[in-house]
């Protein structure tokens, strides 16, 4: 089940999306986020989804993949429809039944706000499924080098994500051997009551996170014998690069926006 | 040419020396071997010679010159040195984003850079590579990396620190030959470090440790034929000599000589 949850991943390919600069795609992401409340009624939601359903297609992904990636999430979206349901006043009553009563008003904005939250979720996951963890990191570090002025370390910052991100799967390896070391020797987190099986855990976590120290401490002396001394007289391998695509995706998001916002009643 | 004049080192203050009064001296362009048990002090001895460790006692001298506090970060820009867990030293996200993790801290130009980066990996066979994240790597490959990475600096001396320790054969045997066409073409002096007797047959020089003591140095024939201080260090003898032993009376042979002698 887990491994079919696409929010995060990344998958890796040659669309327009993929090879767009990932401070262009960061940007665009935050333009469209404002802009999807600009929206008030069904021409708006219309050219939204319309809007969205082509961004899905330049980006090459395949629709049911996508849905079928966020299924899970799905449950937030019910919930959030039946909330607005049953809650919402307003318009003509349509449906009445002791203390259950359902307007017009609430199924419309049930719709509408389920309609955004469909949109955001993915507009995001098509972010990080287009972008690599590195582009994002980099991206995030220049966007927000104007913060290096009030003392927000964003190199470290960067740097930190980065590494983390790299040592996810080895630490994953490692928990998965772990755990098979100590089911070897009886331990039993996976069946029996809630306090034994946290019980369980604590042999489990404690190696973790003794290696995950010691693979710190391995780490940092790699890193000072390779040179590494923080951000001053750095280069940088990766480069970012702004093309003509960038502005012309931010000129589009833009216009969309004016174009929503002109449709508004 | 680097000398180590009585070198003594100890974590604590109070606590036993993990290094007594080590002297050492190798030529610049040899393949040097420091061989020796678990804990014999091979991993101290270059932490102190790459400026990890400080407060010892005694000195080392690199053509002549007195390693310093104030003078040894000049002089690890010359050395370059890989570890033993290939996950734990592995910093880029990429293949080639971690071999030229060393140049972006020397802040070279980035043409520059990718050039260096390129012909490292093309001299670990790993140039096809370079877009790979390290999870996707084998340990062999992960090591090929970082000693691209340590190549990048075209150092003086390139150290590695029981780098094949957690390979398989088919690995290890491609680090050998890696680093014998490294030590070929570059007269990089190379310091290798292991506890397995039967990798140091490419070195020119050897030095076997234990307890923080040196217990024997010299060319690989002096090192083989004196067989009491190797039973001495508690090292596994190669299989090729063990056989020796028994059949031979203890004669020093290579695989090779070993097969046409039986
Ligand atoms: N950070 C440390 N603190 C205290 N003692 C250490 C530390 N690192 C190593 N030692 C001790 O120093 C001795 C030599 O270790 P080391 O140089 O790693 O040996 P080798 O690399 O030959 O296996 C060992 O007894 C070890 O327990
Ligand atoms: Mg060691």
């Amino acid at each position: 089940m887990l491994s079919n949850m696409l929010l995060g991943r990344y998958i890796p390919g040659n669309s327009f999306i993929h090879q767009m600069d990932p401070r262009a795609k960061i940007i665009s992401v935050l333009f469209f986020m404002v802009i999807v409340f600009f929206a008030n009624h069904w021409l708006g939601y219309l050219l939204l989804i319309l809007f969205m359903l082509s961004v899905i297609k330049i980006a090459q992904i395949n629709i049911f993949f996508l849905f079928n990636g966020l299924k899970l999430l799905f449950f937030i979206l019910i919930f959030t429809f039946l909330l607005h349901i049953f809650f919402t006043r307003g318009g003509t009553t349509l449906f009445e039944w002791g203390f259950i009563q359902i307007d017009s008003e609430g199924v419309i904005t049930g719709i509408y706000i389920t309609i955004r939250l469909v949109m955001l979720l993915i507009i995001t996951t098509i972010l990080t499924l287009t972008t690599s963890p590195i582009e994002l990191t980099d991206a995030i570090e220049n966007l927000g080098a104007p913060l290096k002025k009030i003392k927000v370390p964003m190199h470290e910052l960067a740097m930190m994500i980065s590494i983390s991100l790299r040592f996810i799967p080895t630490l994953m390896d490692e928990t998965e051997k772990i755990i098979k070391a100590q089911s070897a020797r009886g331990s039993t987190f996976m069946t029996g009551k809630l306090k034994s099986r946290v019980n369980a855990l604590i042999p489990i976590f404690i190696p973790l996170f003794i290696s995950a120290f010691k693979r710190a401490e391995e780490m940092a002396v790699a890193m000072e014998v390779r040179g590494y001394k923080g951000e001053e007289g750095r280069t940088s391998y990766r480069e970012l690069k702004w093309g003509l695509k960038d502005t012309s995706a931010i000129v589009i998001i833009i216009l969309f926006g004016v174009m929503l916002f002109l449709v508004r009643m | 040419m680097i000398e180590i004049n009585n070198l003594t080192y100890q974590y604590q203050v109070d606590a036993a020396k993990v290094l007594d009064n080590v002297s050492l001296s190798f030529k610049s362009g040899d393949w040097v071997s420091i061989i020796g048990h678990n804990g014999s002090g091979k991993s101290t001895l270059v932490k102190i010679m790459m400026g990890i460790l400080e407060d010892y006692e005694g000195e080392i001298l690199i053509n002549g010159n007195k390693l310093t506090k104030e003078n040894i970060a000049n002089y690890r820009e010359k050395f370059a040195i890989v570890f033993q867990n290939p996950d734990n030293q592995f910093v880029g996200a990429t293949v080639e984003d971690d071999v030229a993790f060393g140049l972006e801290n020397q802040g070279v130009a980035r043409e520059e850079m990718v050039e260096k980066t390129e012909a490292a990996l093309t001299a670990v066979n790993m140039l096809s590579y370079r877009r790979h994240a390290p999870a996707r790597l084998s340990g062999g490959q992960k090591q090929r990396v970082a000693i691209a990475g340590a190549l990048a600096m075209a150092p003086d001396v390139l150290i590695l620190d029981e780098a094949t320790s957690m390979l398989d054969p088919e690995g290890r045997k491609d680090i050998l030959n890696i680093l014998e066409d490294i030590h070929r073409e570059r007269q990089t002096t190379l310091i290798y470090i292991t506890h397995d007797l039967s990798e140091i047959e490419k070195s020119d020089y050897a030095v076997i440790m234990k307890d923080g003591e040196v217990l024997n140095r010299g060319s690989i024939e002096h090192i083989f034929s004196d067989t009491d201080t190797l039973i001495k260090s508690r090292l596994v003898l190669p299989y090729q000599m063990q056989i020796s032993r028994a059949l031979l009376k203890g004669e020093y042979v290579t695989h090779g000589e070993l097969v046409e002698k039986l």
